[in-house]
């Protein structure tokens, strides 16, 4: 069982730009849950802390009009304790208002957030191989998983898919280097890119099955862990499908509350124990991880 | 500033037969069956009562996603009553509510007046279970219509599910996508309703313009949060002068609360108890701090009990 959810004012240490379209927001606390990869938070502007006190003053439960209304969901990219205060870092793309607002906030800034939520990954089979296969602003949460898995791994291998070079983050290659990545210390990098600008030209799943085609057949096992757009997870646990490959995908789904209550951000997955076969699962709560065979993507 | 003895506030409120320890409540479908919203706030200590996600006799898996989309100021949703069904729901969600200690207050949905009361019938029976509110915005099987759209039907179910409910405190919710709601609201009186509860979510729809499509996969949803506030608050006042205040019915008011300011203008408009739903998605510990607020004004303001507040807007 994960450790149960808190609310918290968390305060802005930084918030960085990482590449065309990533940033990286590091927030700082005296105290933050355990937490481990593929947990998320869920982010806000701060509420009001005087709201409960006093009879004139505040009109609304945010500062301005609440925009965004909803929080935001972010997996969680790192979590270090150093000198007695939590540094939590989240990694996001701006694409609507609430980024826009994330991308805006200074250091010292402030932030409400939950968390943390959701299954993360679980623990790490021993001395497999294990490949990280990412995509778009699905490498946060992956960049953790690598990175605390160092001990139990065979060997790591970091694949990370985008258009072009423009959507790499620096963090992910070291410059013209695609086969380390900078902030994933002794863990192999391999990088494709739809236009051949970094590292090899195609998909991932291309990168995928050159990878498998050369290995000896009786090598150590291999486990897969995917985040990214949908359909290239879609690909990729085909191809692990395919390949008898263990696979779990980290999923998105639109939420409301981020704890289990609003049943929003339900997945169709497979279960014997159901007369029809199958059920919702809720993503914040049982996921955002899945073992990849549960998931029934092609459900009307 | 009138200061007084800031616990001697009087915060409880009586609905029917139930006494609540203070006027809050959880709205139905925003709180899930309890436990989640225990890792961060006390339930005992800052609910008056609890009330359910919607119970149906068999379990519903629900609508396909995506079920909800924010909108200006709220929320669309379209969850499609999913629920564990009856007998599941007592097996497995019941204990929880034994050790509350609050009154709790089971929300029940069907399709036909059976099904709402097989689902009362069964519920009435059991001790921890004190209240049942009859979500009348489900459409019924035979005609695809609400129940509560219409006061001929509605004064059917209400008076039906009446007869076989002793026990618990039977609260209708109203719809607020009816013309007049005063009509709806007085048939449910008639026909033997306890208490009120409003609004439920009004009906809306989002299109994304650059696919061109319906966001929700149900197409429609219902809206909820501040955006329906106001709606809300006219239709308590309507209510709560033209039929429930005479009758002594009392009205739990909803949509859209999330402040002390909030909670302080539903008491106004006529409200008894409030629920708060779509707020504590975005801040799950609101309870507390609107509690913490209403004891404050009403400190502030020299008000010893909190029921004085009930409908005492003055209009121009
Ligand atoms: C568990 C989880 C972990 C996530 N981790 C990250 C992360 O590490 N970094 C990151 O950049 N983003 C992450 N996301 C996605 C992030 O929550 C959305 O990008 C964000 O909510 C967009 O908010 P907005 O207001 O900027 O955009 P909006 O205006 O709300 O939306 C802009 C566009 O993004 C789409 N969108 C909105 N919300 C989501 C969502 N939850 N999932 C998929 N598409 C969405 C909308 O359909 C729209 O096309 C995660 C989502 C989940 C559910
Ligand atoms: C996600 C969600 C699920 C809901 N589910 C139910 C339900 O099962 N039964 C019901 O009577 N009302 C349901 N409602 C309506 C709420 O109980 C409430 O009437 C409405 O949301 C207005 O209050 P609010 O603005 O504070 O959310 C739901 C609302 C939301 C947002
Ligand atoms: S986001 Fe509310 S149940 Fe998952």
């Amino acid at each position: 069982m994960a450790n149960p959810p808190a609310s918290l004012a968390l305060g802005v240490s930084a918030n960085r730009q990482l590449c065309r379209d990533h940033f990286r927001l590091t927030l700082c606390t005296e105290d933050f849950p355990a937490a481990r990869p593929g947990q998320f938070l869920y982010l806000g502007p701060t509420v009001h802390a005087d709201l409960g006190s006093t009879s004139s003053g505040t009109l609304g439960l945010r500062d301005s009009l609440p925009m965004p209304f909803l929080r935001r969901a972010f997996s969680i990219a790192n979590l270090r304790r150093a000198d007695g205060k939590c540094f939590i870092d989240v990694i996001y793309r701006v694409v609507g208002a609430g980024t826009q607002w994330m991308a805006g906030l200074r250091k010292s800034d402030q932030v409400s957030a939950v968390g943390p939520l959701g299954n993360g990954f679980g623990p790490r089979p021993e001395n497999h191989d294990l490949w990280f296969v990412a995509g778009g602003v699905g490498f946060p949460p992956l960049m953790w998983l690598a990175n605390s898995s160092a001990d139990q791994a065979n060997s790591r291998v970091f694949f990370f898919g985008a258009s072009c070079a423009d959507f790499v983050p620096s963090i992910l290659s070291c410059g013209e280097d695609a086969g380390r990545a900078s902030e994933i210390p002794g863990c192999a990098a391999v990088i494709a890119t739809d236009d051949g600008s970094l590292g090899v030209r195609g998909t991932v799943v291309d990168v995928l099955t050159k990878y498998a085609d050369k290995r000896k057949p009786d090598g150590p096992k291999i486990t897969v862990y995917t985040c990214g757009p949908e359909v290239m997870m879609r690909a990729v646990v085909e191809f692990c499908s395919s390949r008898s490959l263990e696979c779990y995908a980290c999923l998105e789904r639109a939420m409301a509350c981020g704890f289990g209550t609003c049943q929003s951000c339900v997945v169709p997955v497979a279960d014997e124990l159901d007369g029809q076969g199958w059920r919702y699962a809720l993503c914040c709560t049982e996921g955002p991880v899945f073992e990849a065979s549960r998931i029934i993507w092609n459900h009307p | 500033m009138v200061t007084q003895n800031i616990e001697s506030i009087d915060l409880s409120v009586r609905l029917g037969s139930l006494r609540l320890a203070n006027p809050l409540m959880t709205a139905s479908g925003t709180s899930g069956y309890g436990p989640e919203l225990t890792s961060f706030i006390d339930l005992r200590k800052n609910l008056g009562a609890f009330v359910t996600k919607s119970v149906t006799v068999e379990p519903r898996k629900g609508n396909p996603p995506p079920r909800t989309v924010e909108t200006s100021g709220g929320m669309l949703n379209a969850i499609g009553l999913a629920n564990v069904g009856l007998e599941r729901f007592v097996a497995e969600k019941t204990p929880f509510f034994e050790e509350l200690n609050i009154p709790v207050i089971v929300n029940v949905a069907g399709h036909s007046i059976d099904e709402y009361v097989t689902v009362c019938c069964r519920l009435d029976s059991i001790d921890c279970v004190n209240g049942l509110e009859l979500n009348v915005s489900c459409p019924n099987v035979s005609d695809g219509l609400e129940f509560g759209t219409d006061p001929v039907r509605l004064g059917e179910l209400v008076a039906t599910v009446r007869r076989e409910v002793s026990n618990s405190l039977l609260i209708v919710k109203l719809s607020p996508n009816v013309t007049d709601i005063v009509t709806t609201a007085r048939a449910a009186i008639e026909s033997g309703a306890d208490c009120l509860s409003m609004i439920n979510t009004l009906q809306g729809m989002a299109i994304n313009a650059d696919s061109r499509r319906a966001i929700l996969a149900n197409t429609c949803g219902g809206l909820s949060g501040p955006a329906i506030k106001p709606v809300a608050l006219a239709m308590v006042w309507k209510v709560y002068n033209r039929v429930a205040r005479e009758a002594k019915v009392p009205i739990i008011g909803m949509g859209g609360i999330a402040t002390w300011r909030d909670a302080v203008e539903f008491h106004l408009a006529g409200a008894t108890a409030l629920a708060v739903g779509t707020t504590l998605f975005v801040d799950p510990e609101a309870p507390a701090k609107i509690l913490g607020g209403l004891r404050d004004y009403l400190d502030c303001n020299g008000i010893s009990s909190v029921s004085e507040l009930i409908g005492q807007v003055e209009t121009r």
